[in-house]
């Protein structure tokens, strides 16, 4: 096959990285050890019929190395599950073995294994990890300051060149804290002062030396891009966009430029195609390839689906406008983040299939974010095909998302919308999984999927309740009773009195 | 309400104070109201699991179970809910800002209008002077249960914010319950960026303040006669209750060093100190506890955020009140109704569960000296109390009803109204901006 185009990279990216999540074998390890040359063989077994093959830019060029870490085959049994996908199972059971979730079901049918552990859980509640599609942990970390800040390009409206893996610091002990809040899984976006902020990175949340190990292994990346307040406020006295209409007229020829990028390679690829099948004898040279443009690669990812669209976007009009953008270009719009006017147009957000991100009760910061209501996340939830996640934005705010879609949901009930744990839970499993695309491999307690899972002492929807313990890919990484499972990265080593453990707050 | 509580009684005044407070309670419409079989929690005299409070003339009669209620009285069924004093933020901007990143709407904190302006003046600020009842913060955190506040100013250029108050949340024009409640002043971190980027720098600055207060206070007139030092005359006028020890003197501090050194300086100058931030104070606990000193902190932070907080933890509250320092929360200015959230966060963490609601009802009472007046469910205090439909710290828990001065308060505020305008998207006859005025 020679005409991989977009689409094909794709593919290319995730049966890479499916190989090293294989994980234990021999040949996984080497993968690991030398992840620059999985990408070359992997790329060469691709371009079989034509060793040198067109250009292509690299699809995956930092590559997860994370592997999940050894765990025991694990019954937890007589906790109320919630799955994450509506239903709840009081009584319940999750079997976690290799890694994965192996079973789930009523206490007494699913079986323990020879061999497993088996955990009275009575009067736990356990539910997948929990998984928040905004944040900026690594990227504006603890301790903050001019040395660490590295969360927003502030150089000009559209950055889409900026990868915010390059500036997440794995040392940030605020992922250690926020493990103790259940987060297995994570987004880093950039900032968003720019029309254009960058490219996101899905991250496991697994302390590690670098920012590959904990890179969630094929997960798409995303795309930050900002309505509103942000850019025009930033910009405004540096050249623009000043206004909202100059950020619409700054999406829309970059637009422009990205798609003209997109089908100059496109064009490349067909005329290499057609020279390779051109059996003259003085057919010359190979087409030449374009030269890369980092911003426009992203750009183009984005419009041919590759990469996920996350629009931070306060007010109801602009969203709507953004969605005529999307139609314009021909992409999608996966999320809008901090949708504080989300209710006033729930029913186009799900005609259109776009998630909407949004606090509890975060309100008038800005004139944006003036017009919040308690009920915005239910009323979302309520439309039909509504999909609804709370996000956290915050390096607090991401230990306690529990909290904060149970502050949600009352105010959901308390207006007559019937919302159960089980239907809440989803706000901080499942939808973020849908709307990062790893739904497939995390959000809900389904067997296969990665054993990412909470394990909590009472009703997450409770003030009161904590998570006593949290499996990452099965792995025990968290146990509040344990300091010997909760990291301590080396910032705070040494300092004051802190020891090599307990560092997720013990 | 009369000219006599609209002056705004400065915490020197003490007596006439408490005169002006029993002229509230006349202005209250004499209403009565029976609140029966509510599991009442005092706050400073245990629970009463089938307890009934009686509000009369803006305060409260009496407490107690099988109480009957007074005839005439509008009776409250407060079966299978919760009553509570109502909630008390010990710091915020509210009532001195509408939204944070509008200028004209903010009067939170002096900011230079150009590099070469920096605002000079700092203590002699004086809240009331912005106050705006009628913000839309106020009715938004009554519904959250909120009853009464400090409006404290932020530090600009200053390292002093200026004097704070304390206000009820009722919206009404005389909502001022204690004008000149507290000073502000920024330390730590804060202050050292005010003072020359050292924290030594910082104290130097604060001690030098406090020493030309004392000099201006022992003679106004001779003071302004002769040449004086670099601070504004108003800001050492507006320290004499502060250099007393009568006005409070909230300072920011976070870590264990500066809260020592603020304890040494308290001890040096007799000052009345409440600590603000102390995400380290409970490495100090037990010095914070023979000094009296109070601190109002962040249940929620733990993070290293700065070099300040290195040993900021979840369990700071709970070890400060477990050493016997009088602890609350503080919650910025929007969301100050998040105060509970942050007492059940602690409750969660060790912090007993009558600890983390004194911590948001009688202890800021106590620090601003109104806790004979307000903070708990007591008979003569002032009737500030909630019903809670469940247990007040839970998340999930929301107000039925809320009494300021005795007086039933509308719960009703713009987020309330925005929902019902869109909770439906129905197209209608006609456009949304004309739904929610229907009659029906």
């Amino acid at each position: 096959m020679r005409k991989t185009g977009w689409t094909a990279l794709a593919v290319l990216m995730l049966s890479a990285c499916a190989q090293q999540e294989g994980g234990e074998s021999e040949e996984a390890q080497v993968e690991k050890a030398a992840p620059a040359e999985t990408e070359t063989a992997a790329a060469t077994d691709e371009n079989e019929e034509d060793v040198d093959g067109p250009v292509r830019p690299p699809s995956d060029p930092y590559p997860s190395t994370y592997e999940p870490y050894p765990g025991e085959t694990v019954l937890l049994t007589g906790a109320t599950v919630l799955t994450g996908d509506g239903e709840r199972i009081d009584d319940g059971a999750v079997l976690i073995a290799d890694g994965k979730i192996a079973s789930v079901g009523a206490a007494g049918e699913v079986e323990a294994p020879e061999g497993a552990r088996t955990v009275d859980a009575g009067g736990k509640w356990i539910t997948p990890g929990i998984i928040d599609i905004h944040s900026h942990l690594g990227d504006y970390p603890s301790p903050s300051n001019d040395s660490t800040s590295d969360g927003n390009e502030i150089v000009s409206p559209n950055t889409a060149y900026v990868w915010a893996e390059h500036s997440v610091w794995p040392q940030d002990a605020g992922f250690t804290r926020a493990l103790a809040g259940g987060i297995t899984s994570l987004q880093i976006l950039p900032g968003s002062a720019n029309l254009f902020g960058g490219r996101s990175a899905i991250l496991k949340n697994v302390p590690s030396r670098s920012v590959q190990g904990m890179k969630f292994p094929g997960a798409p990346y995303g795309l930050k891009m900002a309505c509103g307040e942000n850019p025009k406020r930033v910009y405004g006295d540096r050249g623009g966009p000043d206004t909202r209409m100059g950020n619409f007229a700054g999406y829309r020829s970059a637009w422009i430029e990205a798609a003209a990028y997109k089908k100059k390679w496109e064009d490349y690829w067909e005329d290499y195609d057609s020279w390779v099948d051109n059996d003259d004898d003085d057919k010359g040279d190979a087409p030449e390839a374009p030269t890369r443009d980092l911003k426009l690669e992203t750009l183009a990812g984005a419009l041919n689906g590759d990469i996920k669209v996350n629009m931070h976007c306060y007010r109801a009009d602009e969203m709507v406008q953004v969605l005529d953008m999307a139609d314009e270009f021909g992409y999608d719009v996966t999320t809008f983040h901090h949708a504080i006017e989300a209710y006033k147009i729930a029913d186009v957000l799900a005609e259109n299939n776009v998630c909407a991100a949004m606090w509890a009760d975060w309100w008038g910061f800005k004139l944006e974010a003036f017009d919040t209501v308690g009920e915005n996340v239910p009323l979302v939830h309520a439309q039909p095909g509504g999909c609804a996640i709370v996000h956290s934005d915050d390096a607090l705010g991401i230990q306690r998302l529990n909290q904060e879609a149970a502050k949600a949901m009352a105010d959901g009930r308390r207006i007559g919308i019937e919302i159960e744990p089980e239907d809440a839970i989803a706000w901080i499993t499942s939808n973020p999984a849908k709307a990062m695309g790893v739904l497939d491999r995390t959000g809900t307690l389904e067997e296969g999927k990665m054993a990412d899972v909470v394990v909590w002492n009472g009703n997450p929807f409770s003030v009161y309740a904590k998570a006593e313990k949290v499996y990452i890919d099965g792995a025990l990484m968290y146990d509040r009773s344990d300091p010997s499972r909760s990291p301590r990265v080396d910032f705070e080593l040494g300092l004051h009195d802190n020891d090599y453990t307990g560092g997720a707050g013990q | 309400m009369t000219a006599a509580i609209r002056k705004m009684i400065p915490m020197k005044s003490f007596t006439a104070f408490i005169a002006a407070a029993s002229v509230f309670a006349a202005a209250a419409h004499a209403q009565t109201v029976a609140i029966m079989n509510g599991q009442v929690h005092t706050v400073s005299g245990g629970v009463i699991e089938e307890g009934d409070v009686i509000i009369r003339d803006g305060r409260i009669a009496q407490v107690g179970a099988d109480l009957s209620a007074p005839a005439g009285a509008t009776v409250i069924d407060a079966s299978g809910k919760v009553v509570t004093p109502g909630l008390f933020s010990p710091i915020s901007s509210i009532g001195l800002v509408e939204i944070g990143a509008v200028a004209d709407s903010n009067d939170a904190t002096p900011a230079p209008q150009s590099p070469t302006d920096d605002f000079p003046l700092g203590a002699s600020l004086n809240a009331i002077d912005a106050y705006n009842p009628s913000s839309s913060l106020i009715p938004v955190n009554r519904a959250g249960g909120v009853t009464r506040a400090l409006m404290a100013p932020n530090p600009g250029t200053s390292i002093f914010g200026g004097r704070a108050a304390v206000i009820d949340l009722s919206g009404r024009a005389n909502s001022v319950t204690r004008a000149e409640a507290a000073q502000y002043v920024a330390m730590g971190q804060q202050g050292s960026d005010r003072s020359g980027g050292t924290r030594m720098g910082a104290w130097a600055q604060l001690r030098d303040y406090l020493d030309e207060a004392r000099s201006y206070h022992a003679n106004p007139n001779d003071y302004i006669r002769r040449p004086h030092g670099r601070f504004a005359v108003s800001d050492l006028k507006a320290l004499g209750p502060v250099i007393d020890g009568e006005q409070p003197l909230i300072v920011s501090v976070n870590s264990a060093n500066d809260i020592r050194t603020l304890i040494r300086l308290k001890n040096t100058y007799r000052l009345n100190v409440i600590i603000h931030g102390g995400s380290e104070a409970w490495r100090v606990a037990e010095e914070l506890a023979s000094a009296n000193i109070p601190v109002i902190t962040d249940a929620l932070y733990n993070l290293p955020g700065e070099f300040e907080d290195i040993d900021a933890t979840l369990q700071n509250a709970a070890r400060l009140n477990e050493a016997g320092v009088k602890i609350s929360f503080y919650d910025g200015a929007h969301n100050i109704r998040l105060i509970r959230q942050h007492a059940g966060n602690a409750v969660a963490e060790g912090l007993p569960f009558d600890a983390g609601l004194a911590a948001i009802t009688l202890n800021p009472a106590t620090m601003y000296g109104l806790g004979d007046q307000l903070g708990s469910l007591e008979a003569g205090k002032i009737a500030d109390v909630v019903v809670w439909d469940g247990d007040p710290l839970e998340v999930t828990t929301r107000p039925e009803a809320v009494f300021i001065n005795g007086r039933r308060q509308d719960l009703n505020n713009r987020q309330k109204m925005l929902m019902e305008r869109y909770r439906d998207l129905e197209r209608g006859d006609l456009p949304f901006a004309y739904r929610g005025g229907e009659s029906d």
